[in-house]
This record gives C-alpha cells, sequence and structure tokens, in this order.
C-alpha cells in the first residue's frame, strides 16, 4: 500500500494538516444536521481526506465498507432514452461518484441518482428516517446546465440527502449552488505542515531523516502534501539511508515540459513550433490535462525570462488558459500561447541584441 | 433556328413536318437496318421508339396516346405562356430520351473515341469467338458524357444486338418482409450479378435470347453498389472472371467520379478496380467530358426540331455550366423552354434585345457560376480545397489603387486580392465539415509559412484557436438549436479559412507540398485509449478504496508508482481495454483516404 494511503488520517482527530477545520466539522456532525457541503482547494491539499473522515465521523465504520461498481442508468428525456454507465463508489450510507465523465450528459446523471437514493432512505435506529450523502467530485468540471439541475435537485431532495461537493476551484461553480452549501476552503498546507508529516511518516517507517531533507522534499512538492509524500517514498525507494543532498526524482512529464520550454527558448520559427506540437501531442496522449501542461509550461518559460516579459507572458497564457476552457480541441489552444510566445520573445531578442 | 423566318404559322408547321419527317426517317431507317432490339431497359422512360411514332401519328388517336397528351394538356394548361409559345406541339417525354442518339453521326461524343470503341467492337465481332485476347472494354467517363449512348450508337452501326446487365430494382423493405414470409429468399444485388456473370461465362447468351447470337454486345452500365472490403473483393473476383472467360465483346462502363466528387467515398475502390482490370487485359476508352461546341451544337438542333427560339447566348450558357455533361444540358435545356419564356416574333429580328433575366445569368455566371437555374454546381474536393487555402494563391504586384469607398487599412493589414472564389464559396463547393478542415489547415498550415515569420504563425494559430473556440461552444449542450449551430458552425469555418489566408502574410513561395491527416485524430484515439486504460488499471489495484481523478492519476502516482517499480497485471483489464478501443474506433474516421497528395495547384 502505498504511503498516501497508509497514513491518510482515519478520523477527524488524526488529522496533521487543517485541524481547525476537522474541529469545526466534527462539531458541526456532532451538534446538528450537517448542511451540504462544498470542499475547494488545490489538489493535493486534503479535500477528499477530509471528506471520508467526515463520513466516518457521521455514519462511524460503516462508511468504510465501499464498494465499487459500474453502474449504468436509463434515462428517459423526452423523446429517448439515454444510456449512461458511471464507475460508483458506494457505502450503506454514501455514494460517490465523478458526475463529469459522463460528459455531456452528466446533468441527467445527477438528476437521476439524486432522485434514485431520495427514494430509498434508509431507516436509523431509532426509526428515524435518515439521510443519504452523495459525494460528488469534480463539480468545477460539470457543465453549467448540469450544475443548474443540481441546484434545483437540491432543493428537491433536501430532506433526504446531503451533498458534499468537491472541486479545485469554486469560481467555476456557479453562484447558486455555492450559496445553497456550506462552502470548506481546503487551502495548500504550507511547507512546514508538509515536513511535519513527511516526519510523522518517517518515524512510523522507523527512517532516519538527515536535517533539511524533508524540507527540500516539500520545497518541491509545490505544497501538495499527496505530492510529497509519494516523493518521499520514491526517495525511500532508491536510495536509503537518506543522505542530505539526495536528488528527489522529479516526475517524468515535468521534466518533458521542461524540455520543450527549452527548445522554445531555443529557437523561435513555425518549424519549431511544429516540432513543440508533436511533443505536446506526446503529452496529452499520456493524459496529461492541458490546462497542466500550460501552467507547468508557463512556470518553466517564467524561470529563464526577463523580467520585462513576464507580465505579458503571464496575461496571454491566462488568455489561452480560458480558451482552453471554452474550446474543444486542447492542442488549437496550447500550441496558439506557444506561437504568441515564440513571437514576443523573438522580438524581445531582436530589439534587445539586434 | 433563329433563321426560320415566320411569316404565318402555317409555314412554320409544314417546314418543321420535313424536318420531323427527316429525323423519323432517319431514325427508322437505322433501325431497319441494324434492327437493334433493346430487349432491356434500364429506365423505364427511356422509349425512344414510342416517341417518334407519336410523332408520326400525331392525328390518328393512337391507343396509349391518349394518356400521353392528356398529361400535355395538363401541363399546357399550368403553362399558359408556354402553350401559347408552342402551339399545338405537345411535350411528349423527356428530350433526353427523345434525341437520343441512334446513329454514330449524331453523337456529340468525340470522333475519335468513338472510332475506338466501334474499331473495337468491330474486330471483337469479325474474330472468332474464341480468341485469345480478352473480350472487355472499359468505359470510363463522367456522367453524362454519352458512354452508354456511344455502345448503343457503336452497336446499331454494326448491326449487333445489345444486351444489357438488367440491374435488378432495389427491394424495399415491405417487399422483403412480404417475400419472405412467402418464402422468397432475398439475395442480394452482389449475388445477383454474381450468378449473372457466372450464366454468361458457362452458357454465354444462349439461354436468354431466341435469336442468333451471332453478334451479340455485352453491356454491364450499373455495376453493384459495394461497401467495404468484402464485398469489394467479391465484385473485384467476379470481374476478373468476367474478364478471364467471356466470348462476347463486353463493354464494362464505369463512372469516373474521381476527379471532382469528393462526396464518393469509394471512389479508390473503383480505381483500383480499374487499374487491376486493365492490368488484366482489359482496353480502356475514356471519354473526356464533350465539348461545349458540340453540346451547344446539339443543343441547337433540338431547339430547331422543338421549334422553340432559344438565343445563342443562353445555349452558349447551358453548354458552359453543364460541365461537359451532356444529359443534363439536354434537360436544362427543356427546363430552360419550360419557363415561360417570352418568344415574340420582335425578338427573332436579330437577338439585339437582350433579355434582362439573361443578363443576370451571365452575371452570375461570371461570378462563380452558381446561381444559375440549371447546370451543375461544381464541386472541389476537400484536399483541392485545402491546396487552394494553404498555398494562399494572390494576384502579384502592387496594389491597384483603392477606391475611394474603400476602408483605408494599415499597410501590415492590407493584403493582395485572392486569386480565387472568396473563401466561403470554395468551402461550399468543397462541402467539407467545419472540424474537419480546421483539423486539416491545423496540421498542415506550419509547412506553408515562411521560416523567419513566427508573427505569422501566431496570428494563423489565434485563428484557428478562435474557431476551435467557436466549434467548441456547440459541444456541451442537450438542448440543440440548429439553426444557431449552422451560423456558428459557417462562422467558424470561415474563421479558421479566412484566418489562415489572413495570417500567412509571407507564404513561402509555392513548391510541391504533401497534405498530412491531422495527427490530432490519432492523438485523440490513443489518448481515450490510454485513458480508459489507466483507468481501469487504477481501480484493479485500490479496488476498494477511493475514485481518484484521472489527472491526479497521471500526473502524481504514475510517475511514482514507475519509480516504485509497480508492476500492474494487465490481464484482469485487457478485456475491457479492447472494448474501449473499439469504442475509440468507432467515431474516429478511416483515415486512409487522407493521405492523398496534393501537388502546387
Amino acid at each position: 500500500m502505498l504511503w498516501v494511503d497508509k497514513y491518510r488520517p482515519k478520523s477527524l482527530d488524526k488529522v496533521l494538516v487543517h485541524q481547525d477545520i476537522a474541529e469545526n466539522l466534527k462539531k458541526l456532525v456532532t451538534e446538528q444536521d450537517c448542511p451540504h457541503l462544498l470542499f475547494y482547494g488545490p489538489s493535493g491539499s486534503g479535500k477528499k481526506t477530509l471528506i471520508m473522515a467526515l463520513l466516518r465521523q457521521m455514519f462511524g465504520a460503516s462508511a468504510d465498507k465501499v464498494k465499487v461498481e459500474n453502474k449504468n442508468w436509463k434515462i428517459d428525456a423526452g423523446t429517448r432514452t439515454i444510456d449512461v454507465e458511471l464507475t460508483t463508489l458506494s457505502s450503506t450510507h454514501h455514494v460517490e461518484l465523478n458526475p463529469s465523465d459522463a460528459g455531456f450528459q452528466d446533468r441527467y446523471v445527477v438528476q437521476e441518482i439524486i432522485k434514485e437514493m431520495a427514494k430509498n432512505r434508509p431507516i436509523d435506529t431509532k426509526g428515524k428516517k435518515g439521510f443519504k450523502v452523495l459525494v460528488l467530485n469534480e463539480v468545477d468540471k460539470l457543465s453549467r446546465e448540469a450544475q443548474h439541475s443540481l441546484r434545483r435537485t437540491m432543493e428537491k431532495y433536501s430532506a433526504s440527502c446531503r451533498l458534499i461537493l468537491c472541486c479545485n476551484s469554486s469560481s467555476k461553480v456557479t453562484e447558486a449552488v455555492r450559496s445553497r452549501c456550506l462552502n470548506m476552503r481546503i487551502s495548500s498546507p504550507t511547507e512546514e505542515e508538509i515536513v511535519k508529516v513527511l516526519e510523522f511518516i518517517g518515524k512510523k517507517e522507523g527512517l532516519q531523516l538527515p536535517p533539511g531533507f524533508a524540507s527540500r522534499i516539500a520545497q518541491q512538492s509545490n505544497r501538495s502534501l499527496r505530492r510529497a509524500i509519494l516523493s518521499f517514498e520514491t526517495c525511500r525507494v532508491q536510495q536509503y539511508p537518506f543522505t542530505s543532498n539526495q536528488a528527489i526524482p522529479p516526475m517524468d512529464w515535468e521534466e518533458y515540459v521542461s524540455e520543450i520550454a527549452l527548445s522554445i527558448l531555443k529557437e523561435q520559427s513555425p518549424k519549431r513550433l511544429f516540432e513543440v506540437r508533436g511533443k505536446l501531442y506526446e503529452l496529452l496522449v499520456n493524459c496529461i490535462p492541458p490546462d497542466i501542461i500550460l501552467k507547468r509550461l508557463l512556470y518553466e518559460l517564467l524561470k529563464k525570462l526577463d523580467s520585462e516579459l513576464k507580465h505579458e507572458i503571464s496575461h496571454w497564457a491566462a488568455y489561452y488558459q480560458h480558451r482552453l476552457r471554452l474550446g474543444q480541441k486542447a492542442i488549437f489552444h496550447l500550441e496558439a500561447f506557444v506561437a504568441k510566445f515564440m513571437s514576443i520573445y523573438k522580438g524581445f531578442l531582436i530589439e534587445t541584441f539586434g | 433556328m433563329g433563321k426560320v423566318k415566320r411569316s404565318s404559322a402555317i409555314v412554320i408547321s409544314s417546314s418543321d413536318d420535313e424536318e420531323d419527317k427527316d429525323f423519323i426517317l432517319k431514325t427508322n431507317s437505322s433501325y431497319s437496318k441494324s434492327v437493334p432490339v433493346r430487349r432491356t431497359r434500364k429506365r423505364v422512360n427511356r422509349t425512344p421508339l414510342s416517341d417518334s411514332r407519336s410523332r408520326v401519328f400525331q392525328d390518328s388517336n393512337a391507343d396509349g396516346f391518349d394518356v400521353i397528351k392528356r398529361f400535355c394538356e395538363d401541363f399546357d394548361q399550368g403553362f399558359p405562356q408556354f402553350k401559347a409559345s408552342s402551339g399545338s406541339r405537345r411535350n411528349t417525354g423527356l428530350w433526353v430520351d427523345k434525341y437520343k442518339p441512334t446513329s454514330l453521326e449524331e453523337l456529340a461524343v468525340q470522333r475519335k473515341k468513338v472510332d475506338e470503341v466501334k474499331t473495337w467492337f468491330e474486330e471483337r465481332l469479325r474474330t472468332s469467338v474464341k480468341n485469345s485476347y480478352s473480350n472487355v472494354l472499359l468505359v470510363s467517363g463522367h456522367a453524362g458524357v454519352g458512354k452508354s449512348a456511344t455502345v448503343y450508337a457503336v452497336a446499331s452501326n454494326l448491326g449487333a444486338q445489345v444486351h444489357e446487365w438488367n440491374t435488378p430494382t432495389p427491394t424495399i423493405w415491405q417487399e422483403h418482409l412480404h417475400n419472405s414470409n412467402s418464402g422468397i429468399r432475398y439475395t442480394s444485388k452482389m449475388d445477383e450479378f454474381e450468378s449473372f456473370v457466372e450464366r454468361i461465362r458457362k452458357y454465354g447468351l444462349s439461354s436468354m435470347t431466341r435469336t442468333s447470337p451471332s453478334s451479340i454486345i455485352l453491356l454491364i452500365d450499373d455495376l453493384p453498389v459495394v461497401n467495404g472490403k468484402f464485398a469489394y473483393g467479391r465484385l473485384h473476383r467476379c470481374l476478373h472472371l468476367l474478364l478471364r472467360s467471356v466470348h462476347l465483346p463486353t463493354a464494362l462502363l464505369i463512372n469516373d467520379y474521381g476527379k471532382s466528387d469528393s462526396a464518393e467515398y469509394n471512389t479508390r475502390y473503383w480505381e483500383e478496380l480499374q487499374l487491376s482490370l486493365l492490368n488484366a487485359g482489359a482496353c480502356k476508352v475514356t471519354f473526356n467530358p464533350i465539348t461545349v461546341n458540340s453540346i451547344r451544337r446539339t443543343l441547337s438542333k433540338i431547339c430547331r426540331y422543338e421549334q422553340f427560339e432559344v438565343g445563342d447566348e443562353q445555349i452558349d450558357l447551358i453548354a458552359k455550366a453543364s460541365g461537359g455533361d451532356i444529359r443534363s444540358a439536354i434537360t436544362s435545356l427543356q427546363y430552360f423552354c419550360l419557363k415561360p419564356f417570352p418568344v415574340n416574333s420582335q425578338s427573332f429580328s436579330k437577338s439585339s434585345v437582350t433579355h434582362p433575366e439573361e443578363d443576370m445569368d451571365k452575371n452570375n455566371h461570371l461570378n462563380g457560376g452558381i446561381c444559375l437555374p440549371f447546370g451543375r454546381d461544381e464541386t472541389l474536393s476537400l484536399f483541392h480545397a485545402l491546396g487552394k487555402f494553404l498555398h494562399n494563391k494572390r494576384e502579384s504586384g502592387i496594389l491597384s489603387e483603392p477606391d475611394r469607398n474603400a476602408i483605408l487599412l494599415k499597410d501590415k493589414f492590407v493584403r493582395l486580392p485572392f486569386k480565387m472564389d472568396a473563401p466561403e464559396i470554395v468551402l461550399c463547393q468543397a462541402h467539407g465539415q467545419t472540424r474537419a478542415i480546421a483539423d486539416f489547415l491545423h496540421e498542415n498550415v506550419l509547412d506553408f509559412v515562411n521560416e523567419d515569420a513566427i508573427d505569422d504563425a501566431w496570428s494563423v494559430s489565434s485563428y484557428l484557436s478562435d474557431a476551435d473556440f467557436l466549434l467548441g461552444t456547440l459541444g456541451g449542450t442537450l438542448t440543440r438549436n440548429f439553426e444557431a449551430e449552422n451560423i456558428i458552425q459557417s462562422a467558424a469555418a470561415s474563421i479558421a479559412v479566412r484566418g489562415v489566408l489572413f495570417g500567412n502574410a509571407h507564404a513561402v513561395t509555392s513548391r510541391w507540398h504533401a497534405i498530412r491527416k491531422p495527427k490530432l485524430w490519432q492523438a485523440e484515439q490513443s489518448l481515450r485509449h490510454n485513458k480508459c486504460q489507466m483507468v481501469s488499471e487504477w481501480n484493479s489495484i485500490h479496488s476498494s478504496s477511493k475514485l481518484c481523478k484521472f489527472s491526479v492519476i497521471a500526473t502524481e502516482f504514475n510517475p511514482a508508482l514507475n519509480w516504485l517499480g509497480y508492476k500492474v497485471t494487465k490481464d484482469s483489464e485487457s478485456q475491457q481495454v479492447s472494448t474501449a478501443v473499439n469504442n475509440g474506433e468507432d467515431d474516429c474516421f478511416d483515415n486512409d483516404t487522407c493521405d492523398d497528395e496534393i501537388e502546387d495547384w
């Protein structure tokens, strides 16, 4: 088992980061019926961990007994029936799923599942009607229509089920949905917190950590706890005992992106642009999401850029990231960004060096 | 045509009668001389004999003629002007059938080609039945260039009898149900063709004809339509068998869509087929499109027979618009003459008074020939259109003095005028899908951008990004507004194409380029595959733990797992993956056709 899973805190009492939030959540659940919740924050900050711990707090150990199934829904949409297949993770008390996997049929999924859950409500020991919890991941990837239908169903079935929404950016969730939820902002853990967690794991595993080693991992992790733990484990596999100047293995795709950045900086021509396109395809084919590529590429480019240009380049990166979201084919926009960068950078080079 | 002086109606009818008689005589003589009995008729309304007869007995009410006459009366009532101009003439049937050439002289096909066909048939008919060389002649050419007409005319000239492969009528579903209830098994057209070929090979035509098989020409006009590799293979085998063992001189007519019709998907099959048949020893005659002059001549002749006064310009226009397709030219003429067109005596004097319509037509013709009420729209292949866009041909030299009305542009926005139609018209002719066009342009445009002009590359890719953005707004909604979608689609296409044309300001001097198929398609396909595989692998490892975003898996877990040396057993999910791949393939295009190469247009 990966350390990420092994050392995932199982209850709200045991969390190492976001202890205050955990405390609040605990109070919320024990004192009263909990409202709908919206967890948002960057990846690797501990949203899912908190959610799992919260579920356990609510339902006890039975929340751990989950099963994965590929569910098929037949949805009657006016003139035709739509078949939707989704992987769900469910226990007796909750269902978890990624509705955005259903593509543009996501709104049917949302409606249908909530309806179905509302139909068979569990009855708890006191004979009181309990509620089920529906965990929806990646709510920000839902289409606008799905979010609207989510809103309506939330209101209609609020008596019988609670929603826990989870996403990276709340700005992509409609205002209506946000206002119906208790928003929980889960920030990235600070480097100190990450170091604390790493040291905790090191102690549990009985490892000798040279001074400064944990903080180096934390620095490289981009403030993602998951990443930090993963690279900690890879370091352990790579070389033990640790040395303080041990190289931390980078992610392969990140290396590839920095390669791309170098080749962009080396030459700016349509031919090079074409080569870059090929490399971008390579990344995309390996399932690296385009916006992450763009972000990383910008990061790599900014490292080697004159401060004069940074502002402009960042502007264009933002512009094309927006385009990326609106458009259909990522490569068009990624390439447009690269072309724009080349064009600006070449102009700059000619201006300064003649 | 215009020469006929019309002093009174009586004079005209007499002169016409003479001509009619000539015509009938001619046709009759050719019939009596050669006696080509058409045992099979492909089209129902190909009735030349009854036509000519109806002309002869125009006063005596022969049976069967009544119907036609009544029909024509209705027709005339519908077009009072037409009636006035044509007087008591009736208009029986289509002119295409009525004026079907029956002798070699009447053919509008190139003399040389006709002779080629004729000599080939002569040789085959003269020599003994068992000769060493093959008995199949491939006649290829565009639709309506007179392939079958030539064969018939040659046959009648040589006094041979044409036996045509009788294309079975398509079976409709109800019919099929009825048949299967009554125990008749459905046979595909391919099966029927195969058995026909088999019969021909084994028994010749003796089983089907009562006349002596001295001079029979076998005509296969309609090859069964094949779809897919398997059916193609069958047709291929079948034709090769025919080629090897047929004893009768056989003409195989092949419609040559290839160059003009990009919509025709399996043209490549036909080309391959032709090639392999040629290699197997068949002869081939390719018919060129009929020249404008001969179409014009034919049309004038028809006008003369039909007593319509149609101006030279109009005939010229029809002839040009038909694009070498005489069938469509004649039909256009007939349609044209149907129009309530004021044929009054004043306009006969000399066509100094041109009709306003005609002028309009002419202008339209100059504007690209797409607004004519008749004639064929020009089609372009997708590659031709892409080539036009990518090569970005413009007028050379300095810009002419700008109009005072024109908007003044900064120098950097000024481009030389196109050396082609407006991009939208070209798009229209190529009838490509916006998405595909954008993908193709995206894939190939960088080859055409000057090596130093990275700015151009940016502006091109920014326009393509705009186009993609527009197309992206289409997806994701279920309540579809088709009207809006259409507009968005065409706007996106226009932006993509014009963006490419405008952005590529310093196009490289044209040289030979191959157009690649978009790598994007392949990338998307493998992305889908990888994604499915990754998710299923992930689920199999952590079967009970949790759902995870695939992006997290891809960016964080997998690299780490690679380092940790995790090896995943793939047996369990291999099946799942393969189904996923199949799904992926379904909505991918068959990319084979896209590997064509184009030269500098």
